[in-house]
């Protein structure tokens, strides 16, 4: 049995991940201006549990910083410190440093020093108290209050909702320190004519109020004021009612009447209604509706409140309204409010249940083939049968694999971090706004797109946006934009990185490429591939190697990690204005659309996606290069042609492509090929089984399947058979068609 | 049978690894009759329905924090006498004095070693 301490230790560490989440989450709606008290409260809290757990394991780094973090947002909460731009900067760079630290200590690294000193040295800068820390006050005089161990009682019996009322009747928490609402002692009302017109009633809005107990009623009537706008009302308060609850009385009447607040009882003279009411002139609005006026005396809640019979049947949930927020802060103790519950799954046991569907799916292609094979007619109950048994196992995979995908929201958040330090490493005043952080992607995805979408990120940050001066030059504003966003796309996700810079300087780009040998020096480049040419490997923009991007790592790599991934990227620019990198990408690393085809007698499974169309080759279209290299004229350009049964070793090359039947590949970087196979048998979804594990991996081949006969069939990679053809059958490059 | 097996526990905490921590240290005091509850008003909820001797409640919860637990837990008839020992990480003066108000029967700051809690506990309850 593992020790309990391990994995007690080993799910803080997950939990943190989700504190610190919450605690980006918070700080971000703080930099956005929209924080609210419980926001910095939830900031607060992640802090202090994630200090809280961390001191149960000795993590002392993680301990004394978050100690110091906590201080300074402690006193953000109690309104010593002022939620400054710059301390809410500050507070970003202490939860970087805090993930950091966090994370140092699960892989059981340190932080280097250099790294955490400055930051608290900042941190130390707004603290209010001389010694922030070390020695906390002791407690000594508190004397522990013995028990009776008496009967435990019988347990309470009752349904759900007596839970509910009972909580709702309890009695709020004595408020000694919780001023930061705003609280007021009078109100006033004053309805507009609208109020009137739109049929709303000043009488059930003033019933209402009489709810929150109000100590005297005063009527002013203006009759030189427009008519309808001749009567203010004042409502008294001994005890000092919570605005936002007043507010709430009028939500529906927003705009159609002035309400205004007064924090102790109103300077002029108080006086009863009843005479208020005693010296108005008839007015434009019937009197019937007047509400009854209310003796000035401290009771006047109970006949304010009783004026009608429903009211008082209401009675009982007002109160719970009233008597929650008294001592819970927002976001409420009710159970129903609460996230929906989750459940923590060791990743294998999800990864054994894709595995498995995979067979079920395998397992029901096999049966869907031997009843088509049988001599079963079309419509028996087998035939029928089979198919819901489909339409279940498409269910099922897609229920299993939505078990694995996870919101790109904290990719998402990484990401700002990148930003934050790529723009102060540059220099650059950068905002990233990010866009669909809920949408879903399989978990396996999110964590190996960190690496390029960082690259990508720091590129934009980098090279993307142009210097401060620059952009101000070209009456753009300083800050420059970096948008990240995710989004659903017929059955992809679509993840885009950009910026609003100056766009990709095509001219620089064509001259370093001819400079670098990687293109011949009159080759007559469309934008498109000259935007292609970043995607080249070893090209670099950067004039300088900074400390950011251009430290060898191009875009290149990028592209090769989002094409072992399955999926694509493309670029749009738009001189003066921007550039967008689009990432599309399979939702699922699990399974795979792919084409079925027969070379030499071998079933192979073509990855749909990355074929553009299927050719019947004619004796015309097909030019000999070479010996053994061939290019196809496909609309105006040649495309090399690459014979996968020679590119597998399953034969020899042919001396003629007439009539054979080629899959035009296309590639992001613009590189196409057209493969030549010997027939095309199906199109359907494969499961995809590894093979690296047991054989490495192979050239032009991305993994397996078995398809539904039970025939093993390879996948291919046709991005690597272009790249790495053996060149038999193929020409050098895309020539153009002249 | 000894009082340790006797005892039924209610622990809160909004992080599971508190919660775990928590169980894990009763657990090696002897005290295995644990229930767990992840905010306030859960926990109200279960000592109604299964009645225990005492509620060890962190105090930094979202919603209805420690002592408005325990005062929820005070204020209604079933649960006015259950123990409450109250965990925090920061042992504030206003938060240890506004427990005592509120009829807190001890407290135990975070971090704490299994002893702590033994002692903790054994100062509300007697020897264990």
């Amino acid at each position: 049995m593992s020790d309990p301490m391990n994995d007690i230790r080993a799910s803080f560490f997950i939990e943190c991940e989700e504190l610190l989440e919450g605690l980006f989450d918070a700080l971000q709606t703080m930099s956005d201006g929209s924080a609210d008290d419980e926001t910095i409260n939830v900031a607060f809290r992640a802090v202090h549990s994630i200090k809280g757990g961390a001191g149960a394991f000795a993590l002392d780094q993680v301990v004394s910083f978050a100690h110091h973090f906590e201080t300074a947002m402690d006193d953000v909460r109690s309104g010593k410190l002022a939620p400054s731009d710059d301390l809410v900067q500050l507070f970003f760079r202490c939860g970087d440093i805090l993930s950091d630290l966090v994370r140092a200590a699960r892989d059981e690294t340190t932080v280097d020093a250099a790294l955490v000193d400055p930051v608290l040295e900042e941190l130390g800068k707004y603290s209010t108290s001389p010694d922030s820390g070390e020695a906390e006050e002791e407690i000594s005089d508190f004397q522990p209050l013995t028990l009776d161990l008496g009967d435990l009682g019988a347990p309470a019996d009752g349904a759900d909702d007596d839970f509910d009322a009972l909580l709702a009747s309890l009695p709020p928490l004595p408020s000694d320190d919780e001023p930061q609402e705003p609280v007021a002692r009078t109100v006033v009302f004053r309805p507009e004519p609208e109020l009137y017109k739109s049929g709303n009633e000043p009488l059930f809005l003033l019933r209402s109020l009489g709810e929150l107990r109000p100590s005297a009623v005063r009527l002013d009537f203006d009759p030189d004021s427009a008519p309808g706008a001749r009567m203010t009302w004042t409502v008294e308060f001994d005890d000092p009612v919570k605005c936002e609850m007043v507010e709430e009385v009028f939500e529906f009447v927003q705009g159609l009447c002035t309400l205004s607040f007064g924090s102790d009882a109103s300077p002029r003279e108080s006086v009863p209604a009843e005479e208020a009411a005693g010296t108005f002139a008839p007015a434009d609005l019937p009197m019937d509706k007047i509400p009854e006026p209310a003796s000035p005396t401290s009771d006047v809640a109970p006949p304010l409140a009783t004026i009608d019979p429903a009211a008082t049947d209401e009675d009982g949930p007002a109160e719970a309204t009233t008597a929650m927020p008294g001592g819970a802060p927002k976001g409420g103790a009710a159970p129903k409010n609460m996230a929906s519950p989750t459940v923590r799954v060791d990743l294998s046991r999800v990864d054994r249940l894709v595995n498995l569907v995979g067979e079920l799916v395998i397992n029901q292609a096999m049966l869907s083939q031997s009843v088509a094979q049988s001599s079963l007619g079309s419509n028996t109950a087998i035939t029928s049968g089979l198919e819901e048994f489909l339409q279940l196992t498409r269910d099922i995979q897609e229920s299993v694999m939505m078990i694995r995908a996870q919101p790109v929201k904290s990719l998402f958040q990484r990401m700002s971090r990148i930003v934050r330090e790529a723009s102060a490493a540059v220099g650059k005043k950068v905002v990233l706004t990010t866009d669909g952080e809920n949408t879903e992607i399989d978990k396996t995805v999110i964590e190996r797109l960190a690496d390029p979408l960082t690259h990508m990120i720091r590129n934009a940050v980098d090279h993307g946006l142009e210097k401060t001066e620059d952009r101000q030059a070209a009456g753009k504003p300083a800050e420059g934009q970096v948008r990240l966003s995710a989004s659903h796309k017929s059955g992809r996700v679509v993840i885009e990185v950009s910026d609003d810079g100056g766009g990709i300087n095509r001219p620089k780009v064509r001259q370093i490429a001819i400079d670098k040998g990687l293109i011949p020096e009159d080759a007559a480049l469309t934008d498109g591939e000259i935007d292609q040419l970043l995607f080249m490997p070893g090209f670099s923009t950067a004039t300088t190697v900074s400390n950011l991007s251009g430290r060898g790592v191009g875009m290149d790599v990028v592209k090769n990690a989002i094409t072992a991934l399955g999926g694509r990227i493309s670029i749009t620019s738009h001189a003066g204005k921007g550039t967008t990198f689009s990432i599309s990408l399979p939702l699922t690393l699990a399974v795979l659309d792919g084409m079925v085809v027969s070379v030499a007698g071998e079933a192979l499974v073509m990855p749909l996606n990355a074929i553009v169309e299927t050719l019947t080759l004619d004796g015309e279209s097909v030019r000999r290069l070479g010996p053994n290299s061939n290019v196809v004229l496909v609309r105006e350009s040649f495309v090399p042609l690459l014979d996968l049964g020679v590119e597998l070793g399953y034969r020899a090359p042919k001396e003629n492509y007439a009539g054979a039947i080629a899959l035009l590949s296309g590639q992001e970087d613009g590189h196409r090929a057209a493969l030549v196979v010997d027939s095309i048998e199906d199109q359907r979804q494969v499961v995809i089984k590894g093979i690296q594990d047991s054989y490495g991996r192979v050239p032009g081949v991305a993994a397996a399947t078995i398809l539904g006969d039970g025939q093993i069939a390879l996948i291919l990679d046709p991005s690597d058979l272009i790249q790495n053809s053996s060149g038999q059958s193929r020409a050098p490059a895309n020539i153009e068609a002249v | 049978m000894a009082l340790r097996e006797q005892l039924r526990l209610m622990v809160v905490d909004d992080m599971s690894t508190s919660r775990g921590l928590i169980t894990q240290a009763l657990d090696s005091i002897g005290i295995r009759n644990v229930a767990t509850a992840s905010d306030g008003a859960a926990a109200l909820q279960a000592v109604l329905k299964s009645p225990v001797h005492l509620v060890i409640s962190d105090y930094n919860m979202p919603g209805m924090d420690g002592l408005h637990l325990l005062h929820y837990l005070r204020n209604t008839p079933q649960t006015a006498k259950v123990g409450f020992l109250l965990i925090t990480g920061r042992a504030d003066p206003a938060i240890i004095d506004k427990g005592r108000k509120l009829g807190m029967n001890n407290f135990l700051k975070k971090p704490f070693e299994t002893a702590d809690m033994k002692a903790a506990i054994e100062a509300i309850v007697g020897r264990l």
